[in-house]
């Protein structure tokens, strides 16, 4: 390519950059710095931080609702994606955006829509009054479920979406050529189809969990006071003006998320290279 | 022919994702029904239809003024993270950098960083240079974390790019700026416009960051958090509504307008 004659140049970069630099780089070590400076060197965040259970604990529990979203989001969506990537063409348009609808809601919405249908008035319990099920409303909203219903609602599309795709690459003729040399659906399925597809899928849960983990409107909203997680005590921590502690938790959260992605990965290349190569025949 | 087999696994498999896109798309039957309704309180099913939620929405100055300045913001952001992502891509699609792979990763960082931790970092940052509570600190913290959605979406269609277009132009005569503009802008613009759509909404529904960095005015979704926290009026039912039907029907063009950029090229 003769990149010299086309007219862009790289000083059309430097807006970019300097966006990054300005609200992303500097903000990072702005973080970094608060942690341990306050405003002479400390480590009393930190300390405070990693020496109380109350803390751990909410971190505990993030990284397990994460990882439990997770799996959930994947275990819905493959089928799902299965079921759009085997229609034609002109369906899979349609269905997509089908998917897509819920996404272009704001998180906000989505969230105050679990609260009208789980609330103690709400439709859930007018259905199961009205039907006779029960005579007392039965309390749904603010507990720890309500939290899983809502996140794996709202984070489900971004699975379904990132496993299509993976889907998409796989050449649908494997498949048929299994079946002709005598493999049954399932087998086919099994053999040639899992294998590839299970890539996508473990992109798109490390993608689900890493959402989940600085999730914050949807557990204030519809989760109890135990479900609180990392991201709504920090929120807590920049109301109270603990910016030192704030940033502290703020770091904890951001290497926890990336020891577990990397923790996942590794995981997943265990269990996928099992499935494959355990019982070729 | 071996098509029998297939059937009720078949029937099965598009049951299930019927449920399963009921309890995607549920929120729009539950939330823009309720919103017509003449009652103080939430109830369901609606009774007594009318549009006194509606009239409250437009009658308060305080819900429109948060519309209004969610809107200023979020029309900054856009043109901002827009203009911003689509010259990254030109240089980084056009060019041979040595650094290519490592400027990307630059760039689509902010994507994968939990968001409450950006958030937080923007507000320290502002609090520093003395910056915040203003709505164009705002804005552009918003374009920040669009820029680089633009910059995927982007850079996806100027990859469907036929570069032949422009070394015509550039044979027959045009300069170099003039033969990017008249060959590939064009077919650049369907997805440079879904992209700002997608980075409006991006801002106009954003939370986190204006809820640290706003205290003497509010935004849209402050308005509708700080509501949602006190008492769940059916205000913001309307609200939602409103919210929905805009999104749906922006980001749907958005959308179709991508795919189309992206289809043309291949065929």
């Amino acid at each position: 390519m003769n990149a010299k004659k086309k007219f862009t140049s790289t000083w059309l970069l430097w807006p970019a950059l300097f966006m990054l630099v300005a609200f992303f780089l500097i903000p990072t070590l702005d973080i970094l710095r608060a942690s341990v400076y306050d405003p002479e060197f400390t480590t009393k965040h930190f300390a405070k931080l990693l020496g109380s259970n109350v803390y751990l604990d909410v971190l505990w529990r993030t990284i397990r609702l994460s990882v439990i979203v997770a799996l959930i989001c994947a275990v819905i969506a493959y089928p799902i994606s299965y079921f759009i990537v085997q229609r034609p063409r002109k369906q899979q348009i349609f269905f997509l955006f089908l998917v897509f609808i819920p996404l272009w809601m704001s998180v906000l919405i989505r969230s105050y829509a679990w609260m009208v249908v789980l609330g103690r008035e709400g439709m859930i319990n007018a259905l199961l009054i009205g039907l006779g099920f029960t005579d007392e409303p039965v309390k749904m909203l603010f507990t720890t479920g309500a939290v899983y219903v809502a996140m794996v609602q709202i984070l489900l599309p971004i699975q379904i979406v990132t496993c299509y795709s993976a889907m998409t690459e796989i050449d649908l003729d494997l498949m048929r050529a299994a079946r002709i040399l005598g493999a049954k659906p399932w087998q086919a399925i099994r053999r040639v189809f899992l294998p590839l597809s299970l890539d996508g899928t473990v992109t798109g849960a490390i993608i689900v969990f890493m959402l989940s983990m600085g999730f914050f409107i949807t557990p204030a909203l519809v989760g109890g006071r135990k479900d609180i997680m990392m991201a709504n005590l920090i929120e807590f921590q920049v109301q109270q003006l603990n910016w030192g502690f704030a940033a502290a938790i703020s770091i904890v959260l951001l290497i926890g998320t990336v020891l577990c992605v990397i923790i996942i990965k590794r995981l997943s290349k265990i269990l996928i290279r099992r499935l494959v190569g355990g019982g070729h025949a | 022919m071996n098509k029998k087999p297939f059937n009720l696994s078949k029937f099965l498999l598009t049951g299930y994702f019927l449920v399963v896109i009921l309890y995607l798309v549920f929120p729009i039957f539950i939330v823009i029904p309720i919103s017509f309704s003449n009652n103080p309180f939430l109830r369901f099913p609606p009774s007594n239809l009318g549009v006194l939620w509606y009239e409250t929405y437009f009658g308060d100055s305080g819900w429109v003024e948060a519309t209004l300045l969610s809107l200023k913001v979020g029309l900054i952001a856009c043109v901002v993270s827009t203009v911003v992502g689509t010259l990254a891509v030109l240089v980084l699609e056009r060019q041979v950098l040595r650094s290519k792979n490592l400027l990307t990763y630059f760039i689509t960082s902010p994507i994968i960083v939990p968001h409450i931790f950006i958030s937080l970092g923007m507000f320290i940052f502002a609090i520093r240079l003395g910056i915040e509570d203003n709505a164009i600190t705002l804005a552009f913290a918003h374009a920040t974390i669009a820029f680089p959605f633009v910059f995927l979406i982007v850079g996806a269609s100027h990859r469907q790019l036929d570069p032949t277009y422009e070394r015509a132009a550039r044979v027959l005569g045009a300069g170099p700026v003039r033969a990017f503009f008249s060959a590939a802008f064009p077919s650049l613009l369907p997805g440079i416009v879904a992209a700002a759509v997608f980075s409006f909404f991006v801002s106009f529904d954003e939370l986190i960051i204006a809820e640290f960095m706003m205290s003497g005015q509010q935004t849209l979704p402050m308005r509708i958090w700080a509501d949602l926290k006190l008492e769940m009026r059916p205000t913001i039912a309307a609200v939602s509504s409103i919210l929905i039907v805009a999104s749906i029907i922006g980001m749907g063009a958005a959308e179709i307008l991508r795919r189309r950029s992206v289809n043309i090229s291949n065929n």
